[in-house]
């Protein structure tokens, strides 16, 4: 019996389209629906049931695997790799990130990308909206809160407004 | 006649020493006159006698007839006359005792309408003296009421011009007071004047100074408003980038923790 060599969760990278922890936890489903298929195939081949059609992969699972370069032909390799990936979505570390409109995949890919090569390579994004922060972001990292959105900026820039307007009333 | 006769003289037949001419011819002939010729006579007489009992029944008839057509007509003449007469009769009566009871009526409304006439005119006279009577009075009191009115007017008069004249001098007086209170109300006037302009004063700066405390919360909803739906997070991406980048060390060392 030959060991399977996988890369451990430590090991893996995740491509820009997975930027979030919802994206990672899709990710895990997928494999998992998708080993249960393969694995349905091969019991029919052996019995020499009708053949099952090879399931068609999402292009964040594409990414993924071809990223990772991992190949999903074996069960014991599909199997361990699964184990790993649920490894990976416990452990990844998250960044809270709100924004005052709603995210476009675009945008979050591109976010992600500057967070994984300035922070940390394997970190996801969590994301909330708030419409009140008027633009910008409003980050919390495990520790601490960083805002950085439009309505911080107003609010420090009150007094500075008051003086204009007095300024304006001639004072 | 003649075989009554003949039957009379049958009692005297055993009289033959009597015997007379006549009665021989009798004899003669009775001999002549048997039973069947009798009966021939009776038969032929019973005929005759039928013949003229019906002709006497016809004209009887016919009497009787003319008898009762000449009654009737009679009656009929008689029964008209008689209803004529009473008809004239109770004509005549009627109209009598009409006419008598029409004139004995209008003698009795004649003497009516002539009491009240003569009542009425009693009665027009009576209101005639009444009210000559009363429009005598009336103008005696018109004369008086007139001559008391006359009094009461100039008594009205005088005292009217004595009221006038302290109601002049009352005036003069409360012109002077109004003149007074016009002064003083315009001293208040004017201190009640400062009084507000400095109250305007202060609520002015008041409102400004307010205003400009909430002049930044307005600021942020009109930024709200104007930014929210068009202000997208790829317009905002390089600000968020250099931001994140500006912090990059802090959050690094919060990552590493």
């Amino acid at each position: 019996m030959t060991e399977v060599i996988v890369k451990t969760h430590t090991e893996f990278v995740l491509p820009p389209s997975v930027a979030t922890k919802l994206d990672v936890s899709h990710l895990v489903a997928e494999l998992e629906k998708v080993d249960s298929t393969l694995t349905s195939a091969a019991v029919h081949a052996e019995k020499g049931g009708p053949e099952v059609a090879a399931p068609i992969l999402s292009q964040q699972l594409t990414d993924f695997l071809v990223e990772n370069d991992l190949l999903l032909e074996k069960g014991q390799e599909r199997t361990r790799l699964v184990k790993e990936l649920r490894l990976l979505k416990d452990a990844v570390p998250i960044i809270h990130m709100t924004f005052a409109v709603p995210a476009d995949p675009e945008s979050l890919q591109q976010l992600v990308q500057w967070i994984r090569t300035s922070l940390d390579p394997r970190a996801v994004i969590a994301v909330g909206l708030q419409p009140g922060l008027i633009a910008g972001v409003y980050v919390r990292t495990p520790n601490h809160v960083h805002d950085l959105s439009l309505r911080r900026m107003l609010r420090a820039g009150r007094g500075k407004l008051i003086e204009e307007l007095g300024a304006l009333r001639g004072k | 006649m003649g075989l009554t006769s003949v039957g009379l003289f049958q009692h005297k037949q055993s009289d033959s020493k009597s015997r007379s001419p006549i009665v021989e011819v009798f004899e003669s002939e009775k001999n002549f006159f048997d039973e069947a010729f009798r009966e021939e006579i009776k038969e032929h007489a019973r005929s005759y006698f039928d013949e003229i009992i019906k002709q006497n029944v016809v004209l009887f008839k016919q009497d009787l007839d003319a008898a009762v057509v000449d009654i009737s007509a009679e009656l009929r003449t008689q029964t008209a006359g008689r209803l004529d007469d009473a008809i004239a009769k109770v004509n005549s009566e009627l109209k009598e005792h009409a006419t008598k009871q029409l004139d004995e009526r209008f003698v009795a409304y004649g003497k009516e309408m002539k009491d009240a006439q003569d009542a009425t005119l009693v009665a027009l006279n009576n209101s005639a003296k009444t009210l000559e009577d009363q429009y005598q009075e009336f103008g005696t009191t018109v004369q008086k009421s007139i001559a008391n009115q006359n009094v009461m007017i100039h008594g009205v008069f005088e005292e009217n011009m004595t009221r006038m004249t302290s109601m002049k001098d009352e005036q003069a007086s409360a012109l002077q007071t109004i003149k007074d209170s016009a002064k003083a109300l315009e001293e208040q006037y004017k201190q009640l004047g400062e009084t507000l302009q400095k109250n305007v004063n202060d609520q002015q700066e008041m409102i400004l100074a307010t205003f400009q405390d909430n002049m930044a919360q307005v600021v942020e909803h009109y930024l709200l408003g104007a930014l929210g739906d068009q202000y997208d997070l790829k317009a905002q991406l390089p600000s968020i980038i250099k931001q994140m980048e500006e912090n990059k060390d802090a959050m690094m060392d919060d990552m590493k923790l």
